[in-house]
């Protein structure tokens, strides 16, 4: 298993790098650059030019990837061409946000998802059966923004039970500003989640070393939670992975909607502003969560079901 | 009933909509409650733009959709033919799933501009790997059946093989997924057009009326509540409709 992580941690780093060139290819095939957009509404292109040699922007693409990989070795991952505030900085502000969100997202997330799902199963074709699935099919769909501004019309204006959105507010110290974007960013993941330990659940349950247990006499209750839930939850271990890689990689559209300044807020700035390194380290950023959380997911799925051999 | 009314309602709206819109476009002030659901942030009426709204939203996922299927389906089956085709075609698609899809979005239309072909095609960008990777598994097991091989063995041309044989065997598998990318790029090209990617700021679209009439929440909650409510109607109703018959299928 040791080597089985460390040959996964290689590949990761591979996969890391190509992630993060593939975005600094498109970000120069964006039109214009920091200097133009520094330049403001009137530009003058002298004034563009000496900005330009003033960034090394009027150095070639190749020079300035290889500068910036030699200091993404090093741990440095450059300065704002727009503010020259390390982009070290941007990130630490961003990460708090987006991380309290995707923590209580989580927390709320597994053990919500895996109650619904077992229940359903064990009143597999019941009523309770058929209204959950209906409900998690349908709420399946719905884009968060859409969501998001009919929740906010509800309970933030008509009702004015909770504030509609959380500006400028410290997330933290009220937290009520939290539950309208934590009810959204939970939408979706409940319905895919608990729909995956639902099927596991009516799987494991009719599975062979569940009937064996039966037959042993061991009592339902520890058939059902001690035999049957581990291989239940492994297939739903990949899809929390998904969630929490995308819950790490900045809600772009919850962040937008509730005024929350994480890292997807800040990415949006930086593309706007065309601010390469700030967008390059928000790319290494996501493609290195990406990777561990994959690695971690696969590790969780081997451990609830070692059976289900891991494919390398 | 609810299903059909969910998708049919906002279907038809967004197709026979544009149809009883006069062409003159009368402007009073922003967010005044003075008609069937007031005005929107630059004073037009939300009604007339909640008919002519759906066009775009509808028309872009489902052309979305067509296209990833135009792209995925050949480019996942030249890549079962051969393993080092495999190689070439696989890999840079398996990068192109671990860069987050909004991420691409933002970037791609950004360097494209904006425009309704803008958007299809960076809808497809995100969709179309899914679909590769699907219809390659699909062919790859078609492709070791006894049936092929017996064909293989008769002679039988190419055409007949690959094309006739493993299309018509591929269908099932694809007409299953069909309705998982449509509402897929339903949240797709929503989200973009909210976040005003591809789409300029006064379009007419339901997504771009939800996030710019967002300001006057307070005064006029029409103008953000039917649109959204017009797109979750949609996705709700499209998933639970696609869901019903793939269960059918499977009894």
């Amino acid at each position: 298993m040791t080597r089985y992580a460390l040959r996964r941690l290689a590949i990761g780093l591979v996969q890391v790098l190509a992630v993060v060139t593939a975005v600094f290819l498109l970000v120069q095939a964006l039109p214009g650059d920091a200097a133009v957009a520094l330049a403001g509404d009137n530009p003058d292109p002298r004034r563009i030019e000496e900005i330009r040699a003033a960034m090394g922007l009027d150095q070639p693409a190749l020079d300035r990837f290889g500068a910036w990989l030699s200091g993404l070795a090093r741990g440095d991952l450059g300065v704002s061409l727009v503010s020259g505030r390390p982009v070290v900085e941007f990130l630490a502000d961003g990460l708090g946000p987006t991380l309290i969100l995707a923590v209580v997202s989580l927390v709320l997330l597994v053990p919500l998802s895996v109650l619904l799902g077992v229940v359903a199963a064990l009143r597999e074709g019941g009523v309770v059966d058929r209204v959950l699935t209906t409900v998690t099919v349908g709420l399946h769909s719905i884009p968060e923004f859409a969501l998001a501004v009919v929740l906010i019309a509800v309970f933030g204006v008509q009702l004015g039970w909770l504030p509609p959105t959380a500006v400028g507010a410290d997330l933290l110290a009220q937290p009520q500003v939290l539950v309208l974007p934590l009810v959204v960013l939970l939408a979706r993941p409940v319905c895919s989640v608990s729909r995956l330990v639902r099927a596991g659940m009516i799987d494991a349950l009719a599975s062979d070393h569940v009937r064996h247990a039966r037959r042993l006499g061991i009592g339902e209750q520890r058939v059902r939670f001690a035999h049957a839930l581990p291989n239940a939850v492994a297939p739903a271990v990949q899809q929390l992975a998904r969630t929490t890689d995308w819950l790490l990689g900045g809600v772009i559209v919850v962040e937008a909607v509730f005024v929350i300044p994480g890292l997807g807020t800040i990415l949006v700035d930086a593309v706007a502003g065309r601010d390469l390194p700030v967008v390059q380290g928000l790319a290494v950023v996501f493609a290195v969560t990406t990777v561990l959380v994959n690695l971690v997911a696969d590790l969780v799925g081997f451990r609830l079901a070692p059976r289900s051999a891991v494919v390398a | 009933m609810i299903r059909v009314l969910l998708v049919a309602v906002p279907v038809v709206l967004a197709l026979v909509g544009p149809l009883f819109v006069s062409d003159d476009v009368p402007r009073g002030a922003p967010f005044m409650p003075n008609s069937a659901l007031g005005t929107d942030f630059v004073g037009r009426d939300v009604w007339q733009q909640v008919l002519l709204g759906g066009q775009t939203v509808v028309l872009v996922a489902l052309l979305a959709t067509v296209f990833s299927y135009a792209v995925g389906v050949p480019w996942g089956v030249v890549a079962a033919m051969s393993r080092v085709v495999d190689d070439i075609l696989m890999r840079p698609l398996d990068l192109l799933l671990a860069v987050p899809s909004l991420l691409v979005l933002i970037l791609a239309a950004a360097i494209a501009g904006p425009g309704l072909p803008v958007l299809i095609g960076v809808v497809t960008l995100v969709n179309f790997p899914d679909v590769a990777r699907i219809s390659r598994g699909a062919a790859l097991e078609i492709a070791a059946r006894p049936a092929l091989e017996a064909m293989r063995l008769q002679g039988e041309s190419w055409w007949r093989t690959s094309v006739v044989y493993t299309g018509r065997s591929m269908l099932r598998t694809l007409a299953a997924d069909a309705g998982v990318r449509l509402t897929g790029a339903l949240y797709l090209v929503a989200s973009a057009s909210f976040l005003g990617v591809g789409v300029p700021p006064d379009a007419a679209d339901w997504a771009v009326m939800v996030d710019r009439n967002r300001v006057g929440l307070f005064l006029q909650p029409w103008a953000v509540v039917v649109p959204a409510l017009l797109i979750v109607a949609l996705s709700v109703g499209l998933n639970l409709t696609f869901d019903r018959a793939l269960r059918k299928e499977a009894v």
